[in-house]
């Protein structure tokens, strides 16, 4: 078997993208020809509409058994002016192709010979830098023959999930006239992203927003049909809309109308979506003990030629770190006065979340990790031992702090360590505090 | 037939024959029709230039076929340079009464319609599609005074012409909307459209088709029954624009339309096949079904059904539109003989 020399096959492939086709649009100049032969108020004369010549006229363009030239400049129908048959047409050229669509090929082998070839084992495979991947295999029942002169043609599909360079590889194996040859034939396309999806997650409380951008990153407009949230378990979701009315993401039934197509410009243009988040009520005390921060995922479907749709999934969309809630810190009072080198108290309150008795802990202040000068630091004992606290109990603490520089300044880096487990539970947000002097 | 008494002026005169209303208009007509415009060109600078043309709506009206001509040609560029030739199109020289002598007792604008449609549509063929959408519906809304003016005046006959105008320049724009994707201003303006006074199953039917580009399927489903409907009810009357036979082929297309998003593809060609049968000038029905056959990767057949169509309807081969099925035989037919290199390069521009 041998791999002959380019041009010396009797077999060649020859393929077209397949899509799905679209309606090509394009207004007309089509006119009525009312519209041309008189000004266009001739018509307040009513003595105009009872002309014959307009009867001859208006029947001419209404004939369309005539297959002349006339329905190119004359209007059969008012909504010819649409430019919009209802014909379909496959595209021009083999397009862009997009992440997320379907990848479909008509591939004809195509005997240019002039003798019968025979046995044929047609191969297609699409290689991607990652995986190879057969699309077509033909040597469990082989192509008996193909005349001369003659083609045999197969379609193939794949889901585009892979961004980069592809490569189509068709291959076949034939008996031409005693030899067997092989051959391989490479068409070569590069596979784009689309969209782009920006996200940004803020938490109120209990509750975590999560807004998405999408961007249009092709040449022309997308429509897109859904954009929906996939939850992680243990969480809810809400689609909040600006109409004010909040609708469960996932309760559309059947028969309900059809939401309206979003448009998103081409090159650049962007559409956002807001989203309620929320732990269902069982989920909370696994998810605080695994201290698991994935909300969920979007998958984003749009539309295409004749509805075809395209579909892609972000990567799992990750919400504000847990922070340990197992204790909590807060600030209760501090002094409306502090003074330079002035020693003052603040009042905190350290509270036992948990179900069991915690404790007992020492509190202290901690240095920066970018070893930044404190210019509040604690006046006294460095360490305050604070007693164990019972379960969703409290206690109140009071630190002695002084500052050292005038101004707005920090009281920063409060830390809570567990003595018995011997773990530190995450420092009290900065509070701001106002030095004066004496 | 009444001949309408003999009025003085030239143009209303007798209303007998187009060489009536302008300086030899039934030639003009007679080269449009015939699709031969560089005819009318050479035509209008003939007669231009000896000077024949003696009253302004003669003027106003070859130049009116002039540049419908020129666009007709794609020569975009110079069709809009002729109509900046014109002043404003409201202004007083181009009204009956400015000149009583040549049109005593008429009175209104000698504009001819269609310049207004060429001069709004022209800048979209000259990739400034905004400045197109504007005029289009700065011309809707004085269309709709215009309505407005003759419904006030009692004028029966003109407002039906003006509500005439109002429909195609919607028209226009759900075509201009359509092809730039902008799905959701053209099905409110088409179903505007359809809730007036009238119900076109035609117009139903590229509602459906819209909702069909859009993947709304079962909305379309809607829009073709209503039309399936409207055949059966035999509602055609005050819509002489459909023979039964083009009505027939309607419904049958937008069947197939359904099947084929389905990738029915056989249940498609079977409703294509009816409609051929029916009509064998149906080339929306010989296009779809082509493309159909290539789907159930029949190729040749694909090819046969539309060279038979050539044989039989001459005129569809030529491209003018980018819509007209020629195009796509050509599209199939190179199929045939794209040659791609063996080491690999990009996929076929057809």
């Amino acid at each position: 078997m041998s791999t002959t020399p380019q041009g010396i096959h009797s077999l060649a492939f020859r393929v077209m993208r397949l899509c799905n086709p679209s309606f090509p649009v394009d207004p007309p100049f089509r006119v009525d020809p009312a519209d041309l032969f008189f000004g266009e108020d001739m018509f307040d004369d009513p003595l105009l509409a009872l002309s014959p010549l307009l009867s001859t006229h208006l029947s001419k363009s209404t004939d369309s058994s005539d297959m002349s030239f006339a329905d190119r400049y004359l209007l059969h129908h008012p909504s010819d002016a649409m430019g919009f048959s209802g014909l379909l047409l496959l595209p021009q050229s083999f397009g862009a192709i997009y992440l997320g669509e379907t990848f479909c090929s008509y591939i004809s082998i195509n005997n240019s010979s002039t003798f019968e070839v025979k046995d044929i084992i047609i191969k297609a495979e699409i290689q991607t830098e990652r995986e190879r991947i057969l699309l077509l295999d033909t040597s469990k029942s082989p192509v008996g023959s193909i005349r001369a002169g003659g083609h045999y043609d197969f379609i193939v599909e794949h889901d585009v999930k892979e961004l980069g360079a592809y490569t189509m590889v068709c291959t076949a194996l034939y008996n031409d006239g005693g030899e067997r040859k092989y051959l391989p034939q490479f068409f070569k396309f590069v596979v784009a992203n689309p969209l782009s999806v920006r996200t940004k997650v803020r938490t109120v409380k209990e509750t975590t927003y999560l807004e998405a951008c999408i961007e249009n990153q092709t040449k022309s407009n997308l429509y897109v049909d859904q954009v929906e949230f996939e939850p992680a378990p243990h969480w809810s979701v809400t689609i909040l809309k600006a109409d004010g009315l909040l609708h469960p993401a996932d309760s559309l039934t059947a028969g309900e109308i059809v939401k309206p197509p979003i448009l998103v410009r081409s090159g650049g243009g962007i559409h956002n979506y807001l989203y309620q988040i929320k732990l269902s009520s069982s989920g909370s005390e696994q998810l605080k003990s695994k201290r698991s921060n994935i909300l969920g995922k979007l998958q984003i479907t749009w539309r295409t030629n004749l509805g075809e749709p395209g579909r892609l999934q972000t990567q799992q969309i990750l919400g504000v770190p847990w922070s340990c809630q197992e204790m909590e810190l807060q600030v209760l009072e501090i002094p409306s006065l502090i003074n330079l080198d002035r020693p003052f108290s603040v009042h905190l309150k350290l509270t036992n979340l948990t179900e069991r008795e915690m404790g007992p802990f020492e509190v202290w202040l901690s240095q920066n990790s970018a070893n930044e000068e404190k210019f509040v630091m604690i006046n006294g004992l460095q360490i305050m031992v604070v007693p164990q606290v019972e379960a969703f109990g409290s206690t109140d603490l009071y630190l002695n702090l002084i500052a050292t520089k005038l101004g707005v300044q920090r009281i920063s880096g409060i830390v809570v360590f567990d003595t018995l487990e011997k773990r530190t539970f995450d420092p009290l947000a900065d509070v701001e505090i106002f030095v004066e002097s004496d | 037939m009444d001949e309408p008494t003999p009025a003085t002026d030239r143009p209303t005169n007798q209303f007998g024959s187009l060489n009536n209303l302008a300086h030899e208009l039934a030639s003009l007509e007679d080269l449009a029709i015939r699709g031969s415009w560089r005819s009318i060109i050479d035509k209008v600078s003939r007669t231009r230039s000896l000077n024949l043309l003696t009253s302004p709506h003669d003027h106003l009206i070859y130049l009116s076929y002039n540049v419908l001509a020129l666009s007709k040609l794609s020569r975009f560029a110079d069709a809009s340079s002729e109509i900046d030739t014109l002043d404003d199109f409201n202004s007083h020289y181009y009204k009956y009464e400015t000149y009583p002598q040549l049109y005593p007792n008429r009175s209104g604008s000698m504009i001819p319609f269609s310049l207004r449609f060429i001069h709004a549509q022209l800048p979209m063929k000259l990739e400034n599609r905004q400045e197109g959408l504007d005029r289009f519906y700065l011309l809707l809304k004085f269309i709709r005074e215009k309505i407005k003016e003759k419904e006030s005046d009692n004028l029966h006959d003109s407002v039906k012409t003006w509500k005439r105008r109002e429909n195609f320049v919607l028209n226009c724009l759900i075509g201009h909307h359509l092809g730039d994707k902008e799905f959701n201003v053209c099905l409110d303006l088409i179903k505007d459209l359809i809730n007036r006074d009238y119900l076109d199953p035609v117009l139903v039917s590229k509602l459906g088709c819209i909702q069909m580009q859009i993947g709304d399927i079962e909305g379309a489903k809607v829009s073709f029954n209503r039309v399936e409907m409207m055949l059966n009810e035999g509602k055609n009357d005050g819509y002489s624009f459909l023979s039964e036979v083009q009505f027939r082929n309607l419904v049958n297309r937008n069947k197939a339309l359904v099947y084929l998003v389905g990738k029915d593809y056989v249940s498609a060609v079977r409703e294509y096949e009816e409609c051929i049968e029916r009509d064998h000038t149906d080339v929306v029905a010989i296009n779809n079904k082509a493309l159909c056959l290539m789907y159930l990767r029949d190729l040749s057949d694909s090819i046969k059904v539309l060279e038979k169509a050539l044989e039989r309807i001459p005129t569809i081969a030529l491209d003018e539109t980018l819509f007209v099925p020629g195009f796509e035989v050509r599209l199939i037919a190179e199929i045939v003989q794209v040659l791609i290199s063996k080491d690999g390069r990009d996929f076929a521009r057809l």
